[in-house]
Parts: C-alpha cells; sequence; structure tokens
C-alpha cells in the first residue's frame, strides 16, 4: 500500500473540493486571537495610564478589525 | 432486580466529580500515593499494543488479491492517504500519510475506550495525553516549515501577512498569538474536553438513574428514562469519537500545508 500511486484526482471516489476545515478553523482562530491580543494590550494600557477598561475596548475592536483583514488576505480568495 | 440496584445505589456517589477520573493504582495494588500503573496506563499499552500487531498481522504477507484483513488495514491507511493526506497537502501529501494514519488510528482506538463496555474511560480524557499529541504535531510543523523556507525565513513567511507596512504592526501579534500559541492549545483542549465531557455527561445520567432511583420510590421510572438516555449518549460519543479522532488529523495536516504553502 505504501508504494501504490494515489489516484490522479485528488479523492478517489468524487469530485468534491478538499475539505475545508482547517480553514474555518483558522477564520475563527484569527478572530479571537485578534480580539484577545489587542484587548489584552488594551488592557495593560489602561492599568498604566489608570483608565477604567476604555483602552481594552478599543483594543478589542482593533483587533478583532486586524482579525477581518488577515482573513481577507490570506484565505479570501 | 430493583432490591439490588437499590443496595448498588447507597454507595453511589452522585453527582460526579473530576475525582472520578482518577482511578485507583493498580499497581502497587491499592496505594494512594504512588501510581506507577493505572487502567489508563493499562488501557495505553493494549492501544499501542493492539495497533502494532494489526498492522504487522495484516501487512506481513501483502496479497495482490487481498485478505480480509489486509483489506480493512488497507482501508485504513488508504482513507487517509487519500482523503486527508494527499487532499489537503498534494504529491507530497504521501511523505505525511505513515504519520497521520498512525495519528487517526491511535486517537480512534484512544477514544473509542470511553464507550467500550467495563473500559468505559478514554485515556484522552486526561490532558496529558491530547497535550503530548499537540505538541508533535506542533514541534513537527513547525520543523517542517523551517526546512522548506529555510530556517528563520518560515517565521517572516508565517508572521508577515501581506499587507502594507503601516498595518503590520497591527497584524503581527495577532498572527504569532494565532499561530504559534493558539494552535497546539486549541488541538490539546479540543480533544481532551470532548473526551472529558462525553465522560462525564454518561457518568451523569448512569448514576443520575441510581441516585433518582435511591432519592424517591416515585422517581424510579425516570432512573429508567435515565439509563435509556446513557445508551442513546453512548451512541452520540461513539460520533464524538470519530469525529475527534478526524478533526484532530486534519487539523495537523491543515498546519502542515500552512508550513509548507509557498508566497501568494
Amino acid at each position: 500500500m505504501t508504494g501504490q500511486e494515489p489516484p490522479t484526482k485528488p479523492s478517489g471516489d468524487d469530485d468534491q473540493p478538499p475539505p475545508d476545515t482547517g480553514m474555518g478553523m483558522t477564520a475563527v482562530a484569527y478572530l479571537i486571537s485578534g480580539m484577545l491580543v489587542w484587548g489584552a494590550i488594551g488592557l495593560l494600557v489602561d492599568h498604566w495610564v489608570g483608565t477604567k477598561g476604555i483602552f481594552a475596548g478599543i483594543g478589542a475592536v482593533v483587533g478583532i478589525g486586524g482579525g477581518v483583514y488577515l482573513i481577507v488576505r490570506r484565505l479570501g480568495a | 432486580m430493583i432490591g439490588q440496584s437499590i443496595v448498588l445505589a447507597a454507595e453511589v456517589p452522585f453527582p460526579p466529580s473530576v475525582e472520578d477520573f482518577y482511578l485507583p493504582s493498580i499497581l502497587p495494588w491499592g496505594e494512594h500515593n504512588s501510581y506507577w500503573f493505572t487502567k489508563i496506563t493499562a488501557l495505553l499499552w493494549i492501544t499501542v499494543a493492539a495497533i502494532i500487531i494489526f498492522f504487522l498481522a495484516t501487512y506481513r504477507k501483502p496479497q495482490l488479491v487481498p485478505t480480509k484483513k489486509q483489506w480493512i488495514a488497507e482501508s485504513i491507511y488508504g482513507f487517509v492517504r487519500n482523503n486527508i493526506a494527499v487532499d489537503m497537502l498534494g504529491k507530497r501529501g504521501i511523505n505525511f500519510a505513515p504519520y497521520l494514519t498512525t495519528l487517526f488510528v491511535f486517537i480512534l482506538l484512544m477514544n473509542f475506550w470511553a464507550i467500550v463496555p467495563f473500559a468505559q474511560i478514554s485515556p484522552n480524557s486526561h490532558i496529558a495525553f491530547p497535550a503530548i499529541l499537540a505538541v508533535i504535531s506542533y514541534v513537527m510543523f513547525i520543523y517542517i516549515g523551517m526546512k522548506h523556507h529555510g530556517g528563520l525565513k518560515y517565521f517572516k513567511h508565517a508572521l508577515i501577512p501581506p499587507a502594507p507596512w503601516f498595518i503590520l504592526p497591527l497584524l503581527i501579534p495577532i498572527e504569532f498569538f494565532s499561530t504559534f500559541l493558539v494552535r497546539p492549545f486549541s488541538l490539546a483542549v479540543r480533544l481532551f474536553a470532548n473526551m472529558f465531557a462525553g465522560h462525564m455527561l454518561l457518568l451523569v445520567f448512569t448514576l443520575g438513574g441510581f441516585a433518582m432511583l435511591n432519592a424517591n420510590v416515585w422517581f424510579a421510572p425516570f432512573s429508567v428514562v435515565s439509563w435509556v438516555m446513557t445508551i442513546a449518549l453512548t451512541f452520540l460519543e461513539f460520533l464524538v469519537i470519530c469525529l475527534q479522532a478526524y478533526v484532530f488529523t486534519v487539523l495537523t495536516a491543515s498546519y502542515v500545508q500552512g508550513a509548507l504553502a509557498d508566497e501568494h
């Protein structure tokens, strides 16, 4: 079985496109990590400046924007 | 039968807790602070032995017209190679097919202990097992990326998306976080949490039946409902077992694909 050539069509049985599970996960990971990373940085700025969460909020919104941008650039056609 | 159940029920602890995942020591027998060999260890060894023996035995003398066992082994390997490895990685996927097949079969069998009568717990419901598997996949995709792109160029490729320079400071932390921190974590936690929750769910419905029987005689019919639910949930658990083994393998393949991808 190791030496046998794989079928020319990637998935031997039908013409389905390859599974996109990885892509969906990547997209979700980008969204959530964008929010978390910049939210956390915002929280640090909050501590430093002494505000009560305004920078964390701004950070989360900006981060999710970055996440959407990354999804478009990395995964968009 | 009901009398017997009530006697049993008196000893059944409810609700189940995390303590139920820490099984008593087998070797040394009944010890409470030295755990060298537990049911989890036994299940792990049986799994590894079963996989090695099965694939050695079925593939020792391969025949052109496969025997039944050879056909099963070839189907498993062919499924992972054609439907996961080659589908996601193209021709290079053949190189990764042996690893992905081992991973798939190992996780599938380890998960399957969750619904085998008398075993009834999956070693994967302890975070250590999924964590080690995730670390292997993590180190592997980074190593492959570094080999393919050449050392630190891989990190440049992985961290710097095609975007104008002024937006890069915003994007690079996100890329770093999602690629190098979230991936191994989510890989391990997804498998662990599914197996943990599955075991917990079955415990709740099984022990809940006894607890209701114990509490009040009028609850007895509902304890039967609870046990019927246990059987239904066992079938659901079977679905989760296969799905999680598949998802772990597909995600590993997709991470390798990401490491091998060229600029586009």
